[in-house]
């Protein structure tokens, strides 16, 4: 039976960034924080020096400003694919209505960020979309693992040491996302996106009922808890970094 | 057309109005017409008479009584339906000559003319037969009297007056008909422009009155009111633009305040850090009143939903109600969905879902612990004939007055019992209200007894 144990160095593991952002101000205040949590990153100012830098060099994801001079954040995306680059892109993007989306997406984005964003969500995102390409085994895999949980995919068993976990089917959905993105940390929107699959904005916290509900069944009972709330930011599986 | 909304109409009022002015007009010209028949057909009818007298005075200058008897025996001879009858007396009275039996009892008329009644015989019958006549002294004691039926002036003159009535009760029934017909026509045109301001008000601020149908007044009027919108939309689009400009201008720099304040905490200490946290949530929660606003605005300035896809409902009311299940569960609230067929229409699933959501969200944020949310849909026959789906959202909760039911649907409007109570920005019905027209639907509030009901219809 294969199995992944899924690496915990994530939130060190280092990211080569190609960011192209017409508008100097967000583009350095990314670059800046980038930076700050140990990210390689290079920044372009237009659609068509971006193309060039990102023929010149391997990124491993790319953040694309949708509405550039010279080549539109969509042209570009178009010509990196044709050209077979499949590197993981996000689009930044001030058109955040429904249309826009799906139109960014078709063309080949990975994800779809709506200006203005806050520096955690673009991170998460980050981070999710580069594992996403360096775990790609993970779709075959058959048993996810995060330190003494595990979920056997196939028989849609979950189990923390030796105790079983019953879990709803959407809490069963809910984790098995957290597990495949162990270590990282997941926004509020990114799990709307991805565990509930709309994109809307919630008034109250309805997401955070759910992951301590989550809690409750997978932390309840032992000595140290996974699933942690990152203040301001999302949401953590894994063992506590200082552990 | 409808009948009774062509003749309650102001035009077919109007234009039967004129048809009977006109008509009493025609009939006082006509009746004019006939009085003025009747009197120069009796003139000519008293100086044929008078001419005749004279004759007979002639005559009888010439030759005495003999002359006069003769010329008599000769007129009646001839045999024209209307003739002359005669009467020649003498000093006594007596009948000489004429074909009159002595004198019949008469009535006087004005100017010496006499007029009686006689049965002539005529085909075997007698018919009485109205005269006019005139005696005149020929000398001697002698005494002529001339007289001349006049039924035929009478029988012309009838049929004049009942051609003329004819005539008017034809042009009444005609122009009525007409009238009819025109004020049909006018309402039509008045219709089609009807149906354009109600698709206009339904929501296409962009639509205008289609002006190449129309002619004349009704071009004239549909054109100036299609300078009217254009005035009112561009004023709209001026007060939309700026308020989207100071939403967008201000998310900017609140944005970037955020992650400055973000990054400020992560080196701060625990005591300073719990402080930002809380201004970071400040800010979270303007920016998602921003957001709202622009969402709103969005939704509302622009077309309506053009295409879609196709959306089961009975699968988004399924997702929604189990996404806000254990919220309601932590209050002890109990929320049902009822939504027994799989019904399907077009739409945007994430805005739908979020529609929805803001619903089920107030609904559980105002009905009290241990109450119930239930949630319906069904089909429901609309005025046009076809179906539309309602999807029903009551509960328990304290509901919303009748005065303020269509004030909570304003931006920014929050009922006055609930501010400072619970949570939120005022724009959650506010959004759902947009949602819901852009999908051509509608929200209505109304009484759940106790507790609010939501219901959503959506074509």
């Amino acid at each position: 039976m294969p199995m992944i144990y899924l690496s915990l160095s994530v939130e060190t593991m280092r990211m080569n960034v190609l960011l192209v952002e017409d508008d100097k101000q967000v583009g350095d205040f990314i670059v800046t924080e980038l930076t700050a949590v140990g990210h390689c990153c290079v920044h372009e100012l237009d659609g068509s020096a971006g193309l060039l830098a990102a023929q010149n060099a391997t990124f491993d994801v790319m953040v694309i400003d949708r509405m550039m001079p010279r080549m539109d954040g969509l042209a570009l995306i178009n010509a990196l694919r044709d050209a077979g680059d499949n590197t993981p892109v996000i689009i930044l993007s001030a058109l955040g209505e429904v249309d826009d989306r799906v139109q960014g997406l078709h063309c080949g984005a990975d994800d779809y960020l709506v200006k203005p964003f806050a520096m955690p969500e673009l991170l998460a995102r980050l981070e999710v979309l580069h594992r996403r390409v360096s775990a790609t085994v993970g779709e075959s895999e058959t048993t996810l693992v995060v330190a003494d949980l595990s979920m056997d995919l196939l028989r849609q068993h979950v189990q923390r040491q030796t105790a079983t976990v019953t879990l709803q089917p959407r809490e069963y959905k809910l984790l098995e996302y957290l597990m495949r993105h162990a270590g990282q940390v997941v926004t509020r929107a990114m799990l709307l996106e991805q565990v509930w699959g709309y994109h809307f904005d919630p008034q109250t916290n309805v997401i955070d009922v759910h992951v301590s509900r989550l809690r409750q069944k997978i932390d309840k009972g032992f000595d140290h808890a996974l699933l942690s709330t990152v203040r301001g930011k999302g949401y953590r599986l894994g063992p506590k970094l200082d552990d | 057309m409808k009948t009774r909304e062509v003749v309650s109409s102001l035009t077919f009022r109007g234009i039967v109005t004129y048809v009977t002015a006109l008509s009493a007009t025609v009939f006082l010209l006509l009746g004019a017409f006939y009085l003025y028949f009747s009197y120069t057909s009796f003139r000519a009818l008293g100086e044929s008479v008078m001419s005749e007298l004279e004759t007979l005075e002639l005559v009888y200058s010439e030759q005495s009584l003999a002359g006069v008897t003769e010329y008599i025996d000769d007129q009646l001879a001839s045999s024209s339906i209307h003739r002359f009858y005669y009467l020649v007396t003498d000093v006594e009275g007596i009948k000489v000559a004429g074909d009159l039996s002595a004198r019949p009892s008469y009535r006087e008329f004005d100017d010496g003319w006499l007029g009686f009644e006689l049965a002539l015989q005529d085909w075997g019958q007698s018919i009485d037969v109205e005269f006019l006549a005139y005696p005149m002294l020929l000398g001697d004691g002698y005494e002529v009297m001339v007289a001349r039926d006049y039924a035929d002036i009478v029988d012309r003159a009838e049929l004049v007056f009942t051609t003329l009535f004819r005539f008017l009760i034809a042009t009444l029934i005609l122009g009525v008909i007409g009238g009819f017909f025109s004020a049909a026509r006018t309402l039509d045109r008045i219709e089609r422009l009807n149906l354009d301001v109600s698709r206009m008000i339904r929501g296409g601020a962009s639509e205008r009155l289609q002006v190449e149908q129309e002619k004349g007044y009704i071009r004239v009027l549909a054109m100036f009111m299609n300078q009217m919108l254009e005035q009112i939309e561009t004023l709209m689009q001026g007060v939309r633009r700026v308020s989207d400009n100071i939403a967008h201008d201000l998310r900017t720099p609140l944005t970037r305040m955020r992650n400055d304040l973000s990054q400020l905490r992560d080196r701060s200490n625990q005591e300073e850090g719990g402080q930002l946290e809380r201004i970071i949530d400040e800010c979270d929660e303007l920016l998602s009143s921003f957001n709202a606003l622009l969402r709103i605005s969005t939704l509302e300035s622009g077309s309506r939903l053009a295409g879609g896809s196709d959306i089961e409902l009975q699968a988004l009311l399924q997702d929604v109600v189990e996404l806000y299940e254990p919220v309601a569960e932590e209050k002890n609230i109990e929320l049902a969905l009822n939504a027994p067929r799989s019904q399907v229409c077009k739409g945007d699933v994430d805005l739908l879902f979020q529609m929805f959501a803001n619903v089920l969200d107030n609904a559980i944020k105002y009905t009290q612990p241990d109450g119930y949310i239930r949630v319906q849909m069904g089909l429901k026959m609309a005025a046009d004939g076809n179906s539309r789906h309602s999807i029903v959202i009551s509960d328990s909760g304290p509901g919303i007055a009748f005065s303020e039911r269509d004030s909570v649907f304003r931006r920014f409007y929050r009922v006055e019992s609930s501010r400072g109570e619970q949570p939120g920005h005022g724009l959650g019905l506010s959004l759902v209200q947009a949602i819901a027209h852009y999908h051509y639907g509608s929200v209505e509030l109304s009484n759940n007894n106790p507790g609010l009901q939501v219901r959503v219809d959506l074509p």
